[in-house]
């Protein structure tokens, strides 16, 4: 078996992961942020499969399988709330949505 | 129950009565006649409990129930206790009480009726609280009766509170009172934790006790320098004086020693001291008595230097002599300040220089305030001739010359002052007021008759006294009473002559006669309170302020101040806590990755 190792594979989701976290820390947009959140799961997923294929393990891969499905409807959702927010406030601005701020 | 208790509820259910039914308070004389009738009854019963009295060796009838109790065990109790020194006491407690309510029927009469039921009011309180400070079981129920007593002498005082006079000496009177109970709690609570109780028999309680149990007395029985109360509470009613400041309340410090003497009895170097401090406020008290120009300051003065006579007789080691004299003087102290009340409402003044020449118009008054004067002097015969008699031969025999010589030139002072207020008061050319004057009725001169009569005889009932309180005594003539005997008379005569007939002009000693008018005693507690008393307080008020108060005030502050720096983590942006749960996660990869906490 060629090709780059295990490691490669885990400093590409590390690197994917960190780019998720420093966009929902500092993007102000709330679909960039849910781009990101996005970004941070398939880091996960990414790992959960390079460990499978390195591990032999297939258990990893069928939960990598749920996780995608499962991330599917949590955009699905997470956009439907963003839409709906954007039409209540009248903006994107995550800083703007504020109202329930002591 | 015994039944010298009801010499407590007569007076406390008329006292309930007016002090919660006030329309009946408001009628006045409705009211007086209840207190009366309390009083009276009171007196019944006293003289009932003193016959029938545990004699000399048997025991005290006691009747008491738990007070205080802590932990099943009692504390303190109250009750009552009668035996001879409690029952004597209170024969003369509720005898003179009785004579007084009696007297003010008439003395008065003119008060509007709500003030009349007021003064009947607390003066059926103050025989339950004088009552209640006789018949204690024990030292606590004593001190409580003691601080009552007080309270009673504060509102009569202050009766006639419109005049500013009059609230400021009810109001010192307090304080000065209060100020020597300091002693008096002090010793209380070492009482309390020498002995676990309040008996004043408990072998373990040592002379420190009584020491300060004395402080208390000194401010109660008016000693050098704590005397300073009693002149100025002679602005309250005449009949109060007779009662509260000459018979019964001031007597009530003489009384505790007495009743505590087995914690005074061995204390030597304060019997010492008792003595000499009991001689100097005689000294003292009998000179400014001299030269006051009101008759109630007179009086006043002498009842000082008499208390002063009494503390130096139960500081001779016996007790007989101060007891006795505290009794017969509470019955010629009375007629004596009640006479001066009846000359008072004859003409309306109380300064000697307004009355003279009132021997003609009131004769009965003149012929019973004389007897109250030479009961006094120590006339030989009445009762103030025994009672002295026996104190001075007592501190002669324990040896206590320095405060002997001083008690025998007493002796021979106290008749030539009251010499001088009787010749000022009914001898002499009669005054423009003195023209106008009129013979108070007959219900204060029975009152009055009733004390003469007293005042005549107690005396003979020293041996019966002496039976009661169980020592011995006859009368028998001593050196020490034949040289106090001519003294006294001596000082008798020259009152007479100076004042009576008008000789011996060159006597005074004008320096003396104004710097005792200064009021000496007085400017010097002034003085303390201005260089003491007000740094002290405001030290300790500093401390209070600046350490205490800060320390707590720090503590507040920094609670506040830490929150305030705290509450800015809650910024309330999602941002913020994802920083956090970030840092977080780094934190504990971090411990898991270089802190083996994995291996």
């Amino acid at each position: 078996m060629t090709g780059p190792g295990l490691t490669a594979y885990l400093i590409v989701a590390a690197v994917m992961f960190a780019l998720g976290l420093y966009g929902v820390l500092s993007r102000r947009n709330l679909v960039a942020i849910v781009v990101s959140v996005e970004l941070m799961a398939n880091a996960a997923n990414l790992n959960l499969v390079a460990f499978s294929r390195f591990g032999g393990h297939p258990q990893g891969e069928a939960f990598a399988l749920f996780a995608l499905a499962l991330t599917v409807a949590e955009v699905v959702v997470g956009l439907a709330l963003v839409v709906l927010a954007s039409r209540v406030s009248g903006t994107l601005e995550a800083d703007a949505m504020s109202e329930l701020k002591g | 129950m015994p039944l010298a208790a009801l010499s407590i509820l007569l007076p406390a259910a008329s006292f309930a009565l007016l002090a919660l039914v006030w329309p009946l308070r408001h009628t006045g004389k409705p009211a007086a006649w209840i207190s009366t009738a309390a009083a009276l009854g009171a007196l019944v019963v006293a003289v009932m409990t003193l016959l029938d009295a545990p004699a000399m060796g048997e025991p005290a009838q006691v009747w008491t129930m738990p007070w205080l109790v802590r932990g099943g065990r009692v504390i303190a109790e109250v009750g009552f206790r009668v035996d001879g020194v409690s029952a004597l006491m209170l024969v003369v407690v509720t005898f003179v009480a009785a004579c007084v309510q009696v007297y003010s029927l008439g003395y008065m009469a003119d008060e509007p009726d709500p003030a009349l039921g007021r003064y009947y009011t607390w003066h059926s309180l103050f025989i339950v609280a004088m009552a209640g400070l006789v018949l204690a079981p024990n030292l606590l129920q004593l001190v409580a009766g003691w601080e009552l007593v007080g309270l009673c002498s504060y509102l009569l005082i202050g009766f006639y509170w419109r005049k500013p006079s009059a609230g400021k000496a009810a109001v010192k009177a307090v304080w000065v009172t209060r100020f020597a109970d300091i002693g008096l709690m002090s010793g209380l609570v070492l009482l309390y934790v020498q002995t676990g109780g309040f008996d004043w028999d408990a072998p373990q309680a040592t002379a420190m006790v009584a020491a300060l149990l004395f402080i208390g007395v000194m401010g109660k029985s008016a000693q050098v320098p704590l005397h300073v109360w009693l002149p100025d509470a002679m602005e309250g009613p005449t009949p109060v004086s007779a009662l509260l400041h000459a018979a019964t309340m001031v007597a009530a410090g003489v009384f505790l020693v007495v009743r505590c003497w087995p914690l005074f009895e061995h204390a030597d170097a304060l019997l010492t001291a008792m003595s000499w401090i009991g001689a100097i406020t005689a000294l003292v008290a009998a000179i400014t008595a001299s030269v006051q120009t009101d008759i109630k300051k007179v009086l006043a003065y002498s009842t000082c230097s008499q208390l002063g006579y009494m503390v130096a007789g139960l500081g001779s080691g016996e007790m007989m002599g101060g007891y006795f004299h505290l009794t017969t003087h509470a019955f010629f102290k009375a007629l004596l300040f009640l006479g001066a009340g009846s000359v008072i409402h004859a003409v309306h003044s109380n300064e000697l220089g307004e009355m003279g020449g009132l021997a003609k118009k009131t004769k009965a008054t003149a012929v019973l305030f004389g007897i109250g004067t030479f009961a006094l002097a120590g006339f030989p015969g009445l009762a103030g001739f025994f009672s002295k008699d026996l104190l001075l031969e007592q501190v002669f025999e324990a040896g206590q010359y320095g405060p002997l010589a001083i008690l025998i030139f007493v002796a021979g002072l106290t008749p030539f002052y009251m010499m001088r207020a009787f010749c000022l008061a009914f001898l002499g050319k009669p005054s423009e007021k003195a023209e106008h004057a009129h013979e108070s009725p007959v219900v204060m001169l029975l009152p009055m008759a009733a004390l003469a009569v007293l005042a005549v005889v107690a005396g003979y009932g020293g041996g019966a006294f002496a039976e009661r309180i169980g020592v011995e005594y006859a009368f028998h003539v001593t050196p020490v009473g034949l040289v106090a005997l001519v003294v006294g008379l001596s000082g008798l005569g020259l009152g007479y002559a100076k004042y009576g007939l008008g000789k011996l002009q060159g006597m005074e000693i004008p320096a003396l006669a104004t710097f005792v008018r200064t009021g000496p005693v007085d400017r010097a507690w002034v003085f303390a309170w201005e260089r003491a008393f007000k740094p002290f307080a405001g030290g300790i008020g500093w401390f209070d302020r600046y350490i205490v108060d800060a320390l707590v005030n720090l503590t507040g502050w920094a609670a506040l101040e830490a929150g305030d720096r705290v509450r800015t983590i809650q910024s309330g942006r999602m941002r913020d806590y994802l920083y956090a749960v970030a840092l977080g996660a780094v934190l504990v990869a971090a411990a898991g990755t270089f802190g083996g906490i994995a291996g």
